[in-house]
């Protein structure tokens, strides 16, 4: 031992073992000043320790690449979020709540037209009212912007013309709220009105007036936003099939419903630089279209999350408002700071996509799914926002987590005058999920067995590869069905229960993180980078760019730096508010940042680790290997008492450098086909789900109420148990709400009639249903700790499971959502009427009597769930692709092995006549090749 | 706001000096004497934690106590309040203290984006003023006036039920929130067991 020393602890109150040796208890932590809150060191907490590495932490799924930095100090362990304090004080800033001195009001005037061109705007009479300090119109900011660089088609204010009710045309900043409010009545503008289109059908079909030119890329003269073909597999498996489904559903839009009205304060600093404070989730994209809007470089520009106060995707768009406070800002010289009223969150909108989908799907005689047949059309508003994407999700996303014989695609977005429609929880994939998973449950009655067990039978396995070629990793899908079955009792229910009393079961699969940044290569550039720095105090400050939206995004950063530094989590700081520290980073979308923030946030910490075990070495003369980071303090891993605080090894590793600084970055490795539209749905993990959720339905008057849901979510590894379970249940919240109440109802003029929390009905505490979250823990092999998402996939299967529900409890199928007492009742009169007029309450509740089918699949599904054990254990790490149920060699690539077999994503012009409602979309040629505009 | 000629504020209404107990303090503050209370707590008393979500009495964000009850704060005009003991969520903790309700919230997931915990905050410690047990029905009723769009409220009940036992004694107390060291006695007072070196 060179230069170390030996610590005892003063009157040790250690122990003497069985074989006589005395061991040391509890440490005292001798300097001061080291930070945490007790002056001892706890002792190494096993409990927390996986098993592969000592502890005693069963591991199920398997050991992981993680398990040797695992200290017992935070992950696992339910816990309170870092900021909670901040918000049970009242002392979370939000959009609102940020107050700068002399700061001015901003408010914006929307457009009373669906559609119309601005003749001109004369803003005369506005400047000339006392305490208006400034006024900016479109023409103040011609520059486009939008969140996907291919489709840039929004402006901070109407250029030329108007695109939907609510649409900005202009904006003025007074001394107060009142002036602002009086000025907006002051602008003159001539209109010229055109026709509007409201119906997504309609957006199929050539318009004299397209609501935006795509140029040569603009399909026909149509309002076709996106169209997406894709085919994949073996076709002429879907012929004569032994079980068939085919539904059309009508999914209203809905809208994300956070508590928190958009806010925005701007104030040009005495350099000239932009401060701009906003609610953003993705901070990043904000500072780049203010850049592009203002003609300013992006680092004169320091966006400034405050806290979120709900996001769900609808505060991920870089919003025109905030250019607007900006502009204002510039032109008034003094800080704006903008507050939505509750209506003008409405008219922003970006909620869930208004759907018509199809869903053609069949199974053959040993109850394979052979085919999935979508078709899409979805209603887009008035701006792309996110819409590429979601015109693909609405359909990629349904290729897992069953195995299928074929798979075929057809979307389109339309731009239709209303608010648009853009990124929400559960992004595109929840209404083709609905739709996918009751024609499953048809498809079980026709095939008179078990709907679970149908799925068991049909899921791929852990470490396998979807018809689209998307990498499954950790599969938790087949756990959850069974854990959820167990714990609703579904066997001795389904069925089984009387008229008015359901239970369905519904599945989901999300991804974890968009394989694709957006705005650069992965191969170029890193998903996520996070800083670390420690200076001589010993408290850890993280700088991430990672959005907490509520979610504990920032709770997690700091768990996995607490986890590997054996730090307690109080000495971690993190920093994620202002982009002039945070590193670039792609916010809260696509539940990316529990994956790739806190991956990266391992690899900053282990450089600091490392740099900290060398100095431990340096000082007590014991390698690395041998050393156990516990509690702040570093030692000798066969006998405790040797050792080094963690501030001791920290001052030596100062010595020549001063601050320890690290950074870590997340890269996703190379996936994915090489097809058109390949990159979208990539995901590095992937989260599986299934709930089961029962349901009352009054015959009579077709009120719906669902009572309880089990809810088992695989994800991956639960870094803090408690907001996986809140997220769990959260996402039940928002499901239940678009499957029973919530909707935007546009009335028969186009206009929205509900822009209000009283009219738009998000469930209140009485329409919950008494939740069990189970959580999954499948272990992801490249997941931090294992952990996969948990935030979005969890929404996708209640929808269809109260669905489900729904026709156990009556026997009727009803493919409209919400399904409201109308709806409901609608549909009940229907089927009594069809039964020669008995009464509802005669009805026949829907019974099952099992067929020879049923114990081949329970037979299968026993198999695969034991090749799914080893798949998942890595004890069998043959090669495994979708198709291998089918019979074919995973080695050798399908078109080899069948005919039919084909990857295409544009229609044969044979296709064409068949094609769906939004296959229509094809019938048109783009610009470019109608000799249009080259 | 769209469709139609904005309603005219009157910018010109005149202001008036405005009086009222907030979290035991007496508070004057000049407001338009049609001014909302919500407006008046945020704008002229500072009190940033009482939230705007719908101005329409909708979500209860803006719940504050008004004399020990729960009343919306966007649908209340300050006048009606004039003299008033209003208590904001700055008014639950005594000092570094957090109240139980605060604590259990944060310990018991009833916070998430957290934008509506003042309101349900509120709502709460009324409740618990004057139900010291109450059922989970009994819970559910008295917050069936806020909206939370991420909790799915279970975990809501959960800490309304845990701050329930602690207010009752059944349960201990937490621990301050922001004292770096909460119990530099761990062994009793009788005998510190302060670390090498920290000065007694």
């Amino acid at each position: 031992m060179s230069g170390g020393y030996r610590q005892q602890p003063g009157a040790s109150r250690g122990t003497t073992r069985k074989d006589g040796k005395r061991v040391a208890g509890k440490q005292k932590f001798p300097p001061p000043g080291s930070g945490g809150s007790h002056p001892n060191m706890a002792p190494r907490d096993l409990d927390w320790i996986p098993e592969s590495v000592g502890g005693k932490e069963p591991q199920p799924a398997g050991s992981h690449i993680h398990d040797r930095y695992r200290t017992g100090t935070s992950v696992g362990k339910p816990r309170a979020l870092v900021d909670s304090h901040a918000k049970v004080t009242g002392q979370a800033w939000y959009g609102d709540d940020v107050r700068l001195p002399n700061e001015i009001i901003g408010k914006i005037l929307r457009s009373p037209h669906h559609y119309a061109k601005i003749k001109s705007i004369d803003t005369s009479k506005v400047e000339a009212l006392p305490g208006v300090l400034a006024v900016a119109t479109g023409q103040d900011a011609p520059n486009s912007f939008g969140v996907l660089p291919v489709t840039k088609d929004e402006h901070a204010m109407a250029i030329e013309k108007v695109r939907h009710v609510g649409d900005l045309v202009a904006c003025v900043a007074a001394i107060d709220e009142a002036t602002a409010m009086e000025a907006l009545n002051l602008f003159d503008i001539e209109w010229e009105v055109l026709e509007p289109v409201f119906d997504p059908k309609k957006g199929l079909e050539d318009q004299d007036e397209p609501i935006h030119w795509r140029g040569k890329y603009h399909v026909g003269k149509t309002n076709v936003q996106k169209r997406v073909f894709q085919e994949f597999g073996d076709r002429s498996l879907v012929e004569e099939p032994s079980a068939s489904s085919h539904g059309k559903w009508r999914m209203e839009g809905v809208h994300h419903g956070f508590t928190e009205p958009h806010a925005v304060v701007a104030h040009w600093d005495p350099n000239g630089r932009l401060q701009l404070y906003t609610p953003q989730q993705v901070p990043h994209y904000a500072h780049r279209a203010l850049s592009t809007v203002l003609d300013v470089p992006m680092h004169q520009i320091n966006v400034i999350r405050t806290f979120v106060g709900g996001g769900f995707g609808g505060k991920s768009d870089p919003f025109p408002h905030e250019m607007c406070a900006a502009i204002l800002s510039r032109k008034a010289g003094r800080p704006v700071r903008i507050n939505f009223s509750r209506e003008e969150v409405y008219w922003i909108n970006r909620g869930r996509h208004p759907s018509h989908i199809e869903v053609k799907m069949t199974a053959d005689e040993d109850a394979r799914i052979s085919g999935f047949d979508i078709d899409a059309l979805i209603d887009g508003g008035g701006f792309a926002s996110f819409g590429h994407v979601t015109s693909y999700y609405n359909g990629v996303l349904a290729t897992a987590p069953y195995e299928l014989g074929s798979f075929h695609y057809t979307g389109a977005r339309v731009w239709t005058n209303k608010p648009a429609s853009g990124a929400m929880r559960g992004h595109g994939a929840v209404n083709t999920r609905c739709a996918v998973e009751v024609g499953l449950d048809e498809m079980s009655e026709q095939l008179k067995v078990d709907p679970i067990d149908l799925r068991l039978a049909n899921l791929l396995p852990p470490h396998s590869r979807t018809i689209s070629g998307f990498r499954i990793t950790s599969n938790g899908m087949r756990e959850a069905l069974e854990r959820v079955r167990e714990g609703s009792n579904w066997d001795r229910k389904f069925r089984q229960m009387p008229l008015g009393k359901g239970i369905g079961i519904g599945c989901g699969f999300f991804i974890s993180g968009s394989g694709l940044p957006i705005h650069w290569d992965p191969n170029r550039f890193p998903h996520a980078t996070v800083h670390m720095q420690i200076d001589m105090d010993g408290g850890v400050t993280v700088h991430t760019g990672a959005a907490d939206i509520g979610q504990g995004s920032t709770t997690a950063v700091a768990q996995v730096v607490s986890e590997v530094l054996a730090l307690p989590i109080e000495m971690i700081h993190v920093r994620s508010h202002e982009s002039d520290t945070s590193p670039v980073d792609l916010g809260s979308y696509s539940s990316r940042v529990t994956f790739m923030n806190a991956n990266a946030a391992i690899r900053a910490a282990l450089e600091i680790r490392e740099k900290l075990l060398n100095a431990a070495w340096e000082m007590i003369g014991y390698h690395p290997d041998v050393l156990v980071l516990n509690d702040r303090r570093i030692y000798y891993k066969h006998d405790p008492a040797v050792g080094v605080s963690y501030l001791q090894a920290l001052h030596k590793a100062q010595e020549d450098k001063g601050s320890l600084i690290a950074s870590g970055a997340y890269r996703s490795p190379p996936m994915g086909g090489v097809h058109k539209g390949a990159a979208a749905g990539l995901a590095p993990a992937y989260s599986f789900s299934a709930y089961v959720a029962e349901v009352d339905v009054d015959v009579e008057t077709g009120l719906i109420s669902c009572t309880d849901v089990w809810a088992a979510h695989d994800c991956g590894k639960a870094l803090n148990p408690l907001a996986v379970e809140g997220q769990i249940i959260g996402s039940c919240h928002m499901g239940l709400g678009q499957v029973l109440s919530e909707k935007m109802v546009y009335g028969r003029t186009g206009h929205l009639q509900n822009p209000n929390l009283l009219e738009y009905k998000i469930p209140s505490v009485h329409e919950m249903p008494n939740v069990t979250p189970i959580i999954v823990e499948s272990s992801d092999p490249e997941g931090p700790f294992g952990a996969k998402e948990a935030g979005e996939g969890p929404l996708l299967p209640i929808l269809p499971a109260v669905v489900n529900a729904v026709y156990d409890a009556i026997g009727v199928r009803i493919r409209e959502l919400p399904l409201t007492p109308d709806v409901v009742w609608k549909a009940i009169s229907a089927k009594t009427k069809s039964l020669d007029g008995i009464e509802p309450t005669d009805l026949p509740a829907p019974r099952l009597t099992h067929g020879p089918l049923q114990a081949t699949l329970v037979e299968r599904g026993n198999e695969h769930k034991v090749r799914d054990k080893k798949r998942q254990r890595s004890e069998d790490t043959s090669a495994y692709v979708n198709g291998v149920l089918f019979g074919f060699d995973p080695e050798r690539p399908m078109e080899d092995q069948v005919e039919g077999w084909r990857t295409a994503v544009e229609p044969d012009p044979e296709q064409l006549a068949e094609l769906g409602l939004a296959g229509k979309a094809w019938l048109k040629q783009e610009q470019r090749h109608m000799g249009g505009e080259q | 706001m769209v469709g139609e000629a904005h309603v005219s504020m009157i910018p010109t209404t005149p202001k008036k000096v405005w009086s009222a107990n907030v979290n035991g303090h007496a508070v004057q503050a000049l407001a338009p004497s049609n001014a909302i209370l919500l407006d008046v707590l945020r704008d002229e008393v500072g009190m940033l934690g009482v939230k705007r979500g719908c101005d329409l009495g909708t979500c209860g964000c803006c719940t504050v106590l008004v004399n020990g009850e729960p009343r919306l704060s966007c649908l209340c005009l300050a006048g009606q309040v004039e003299g008033d003991d209003i208590t904001t969520v700055e008014g639950l903790a005594e000092g570094a203290h957090l109240a139980p309700i605060q604590t259990c919230f944060a310990t018991h997931g009833g916070s998430q984006c957290g934008f509506c915990t003042p309101g349900f905050l509120m709502a709460a410690e009324a409740l618990l003023d004057s139900n010291p047990e109450p059922s989970r029905e009994e819970i559910s009723c008295a917050i069936d006036g806020n909206l939370c769009r991420c909790t799915g409220y279970q975990q809501i009940i959960d800490s309304i039920e845990a701050a329930a036992e602690i207010k009752r004694g059944d349960a201990p107390a937490p621990m301050p929130a922001s004292n770096p060291h909460p119990n530099p006695h761990p062994e009793g007072p009788d005998q510190p067991s302060m670390p090498p070196g920290h000065a007694r």
